[in-house]
């Protein structure tokens, strides 16, 4: 018994090492990519502002303290809105809800993606093919109206905007992922692992899972960017939360305070570049990502 | 090639028997009264009310509904609208809305696929230089822009400060014409601001597929048979990777064309533009389900029938497919 643990124990270590010098290899690699610095920089200032909202910001951002419409001054950055909230606390605040929301929403994305290519993948047959077929509809159909048209029926939140987003969004992760079960299923190890009698829920947790990992994960980098970029669409037609503003509801309010056809520029260009430059740090590590662990790009 | 078409055939009917089943759940999982979505609404007189329970068999149990939402579909009856008090849904959708949206849609993407197509080739064969590097960091920054923002700033910019361009609207409120051009100058007018936020917003994603297209066709060996024969740069670039790197566009192409008729929903909505896509907004806002659902079908039909053309057409272009 005892030697058996030991072994149990060496495998995990031996697991452990596997893992350490792949990800070094991988941030060899990424180190390189001038892009992928930019990226990684860019989305780690947005976290620090995120997380270090409460002190960056000058005032609570629903309180009143001020008079509506003030001009930019020292005392209001970027003035203030049409109650008399200070934007640039929002601005500041609104950096926690549109990078949470962007994170949850492309990781259900992926996981439902992750869960369905698997499953079709691994199962074959009828399922296979229905789940297919529902992967093509989702696929063509245009990602917006089929948005918007879900997010009229579930009603408005925080919470409804990040399952649309997920239930609209898997198709691409699910398509990936299961060509790569196809193939992966045919491969002589995981023949070998069912042959030796594993249950079909061990062979693709242990051989396929990790296989497919690398191309999830630069997958994921870009369900964030449109996870993002969604969740401002969707908040700026008026789905969001008030009682918890992003990016996208910063310009909804803005737009209903007729911020354009005033030249209110103080409280439209910050939010806009906001939301831009994190999409950006995130195209960004998804490029160089992708350029790293793609095999069909690696060969150029 | 019949076994191939015959297979596509029968996979874009399953998808769109998906579609109209999904349709027809889909505005009916909503809390409350299922026949709410379709009549149960004020802004409905009673008269029209009786008439839709009876032609869509609303007091009758689901699986009748569904037969009866086939029917009528087949037919082309799609309801009507609540926003409008019970104008049918197909002239809500087949009207002027659908060719403003056209007009649109079609010039900007037509614009922004050529111009995007141009550079993408050029930025890569000089790969790396500094036109490549300008032209993948623009399309990068337009990719991030919200589309909706990008239109807000250009009606900031060119609407507000410098005054070239109106900032809402298809065309002059109260106007008169003296004559059919004076309205289409109007009207082009009034199209430049959502025009150039559409072509911008496209541009850079074309560009990004050629540019990646081309790439993939330098590593065939093809290419390296064309170098050998001595044939010139220009030559090999546009009668051999240009023409074969065509071939994704294609099958892009026939996505497209649903935003042809879905249109851009954030550009009109910005603009007010008097189109489809603002019509999905409204319908939205106004908890307008039967035109929701209007679309939708319209929507699916399109897509699947598009796509299945790609199809072929890719496998007449592409003689190595054969599925």
């Amino acid at each position: 018994m005892a030697a058996q643990v030991s072994t149990e124990l060496e495998i995990t270590e031996d697991r452990f090492w596997v893992y350490r010098r792949k990800l070094r290899d991988f941030w060899k690699l990424y180190r390189r990519s001038v892009l992928g610095r930019i990226g990684l920089v860019i989305v780690l200032s947005f976290v620090t502002v995120a997380i270090a909202a409460p002190w960056i910001a000058p005032y609570d951002p629903f309180a009143f303290v001020g008079d509506p419409f003030l001009k930019p001054s020292p005392s209001h950055i970027l003035g203030t809105d049409q109650v008399g909230r200070d934007i640039f606390s929002r601005v500041i605040y609104g950096t926690r809800i549109s990078l949470l929301v962007g994170l949850v929403a492309s990781a259900m994305t992926i996981g439902l993606g992750t869960v369905i290519g698997l499953v079709s993948g691994y199962l074959g047959g009828s399922v296979d093919n229905l789940l297919m077929r529902v992967t093509d509809l989702f696929i063509i159909l245009p990602a917006l109206p089929l948005m918007l048209i879900m997010a009229s029926i579930l009603g408005k939140g925080i919470i409804n905007i990040i399952i649309v987003i997920s239930v609209i969004g898997w198709t691409a992760t699910a398509r990936m992922v299961r060509s790569q079960t196809l193939s992966l299923k045919e491969r002589p190890f995981t023949e070998a692992s069912r042959a030796i009698g594993s249950t079909d829920l061990h062979t693709i947790g242990r051989h396929i899972v990790p296989n497919v990992f690398p191309l999830v994960f630069a997958n994921g980098m870009i369900a964030i960017v449109d996870a993002v970029l969604s969740e401002a669409g969707l908040s700026f037609l008026g789905f969001g939360d008030p009682s918890s503003p992003s990016w996208g509801m910063v310009l909804y309010f803005a737009d209903r305070a007729g911020a354009t056809v005033n030249g209110y520029w103080w409280y439209i260009v910050p939010p806009g570049l906001c939301i831009m430059f994190l999409v950006m740090g995130f195209a960004f590590i998804s490029y160089s990502t992708d350029q790293i662990l793609n095999p069909r790009l690696r060969r150029r | 090639m019949r076994d191939y078409l015959v297979k596509r055939g029968v996979s874009a009917l399953i998808t769109l028997a998906l579609a109209l089943v999904l349709n027809f759940f889909l505005f009916r999982i909503m809390p409350g009264d299922p026949t709410r979505t379709v009549v149960g609404d004020f802004r409905v007189t009673p008269e029209i009310k009786q008439a839709l329970v009876h032609q869509f068999g609303l007091d009758q149990p689901l699986w009748v509904q569904f037969v009866l939402y086939l029917q009528n579909l087949f037919v082309g009856n799609l309801g009507v609208s609540f926003q409008y008090r019970g104008t049918p849904v197909t002239s809500i959708i087949f009207g002027r809305r659908l060719f403003n949206t056209f007009i649109l849609m079609g010039s900007s993407m037509g614009v922004a696929l050529i111009i995007g197509v141009i550079i993408g080739t050029i930025a890569a064969w000089k790969r790396e230089s500094k036109f490549d590097i300008g032209a993948v960091v623009f399309s990068l920054v337009t990719y991030s822009m919200p589309v909706f923002w990008l239109g807000m700033m250009i009606i900031l910019v060119f609407g507000y400060y410098l005054d070239w361009i109106p900032i809402a609207g298809t065309i002059t409120v109260g106007m008169t014409y003296s004559n059919v051009f004076e309205y289409a100058a109007d009207y082009l007018y009034h199209m430049t601001g959502p025009f150039v936020t559409l072509t911008l917003s496209f541009l850079g994603f074309y560009f990004l597929i050629m540019r990646d297209s081309i790439l993939d066709v330098f590593t065939e060996d093809y290419m390296l048979t064309a170098k050998a024969k001595g044939l010139s740069d220009r030559k090999i670039l546009f009668r051999h990777a240009m023409r074969n790197a065509m071939l994704p566009m294609v099958s892009l192409l026939a996505v497209e064309v649903t935003y042809l008729f879905g249109g851009a929903t954030m550009t009109e909505t910005v603009f007010s533009w008097y189109g489809i896509g603002r019509l999905i907004y409204e319908a939205v806002v106004m908890a307008d389900y039967p035109v929701l659902q209007g679309i939708f079908v319209v929507m699916s039909v399109l897509v699947i029938t598009a796509n299945f053309c790609a199809d072929i057409v890719y496998a007449f272009l592409d003689p190595r497919i054969r599925y």
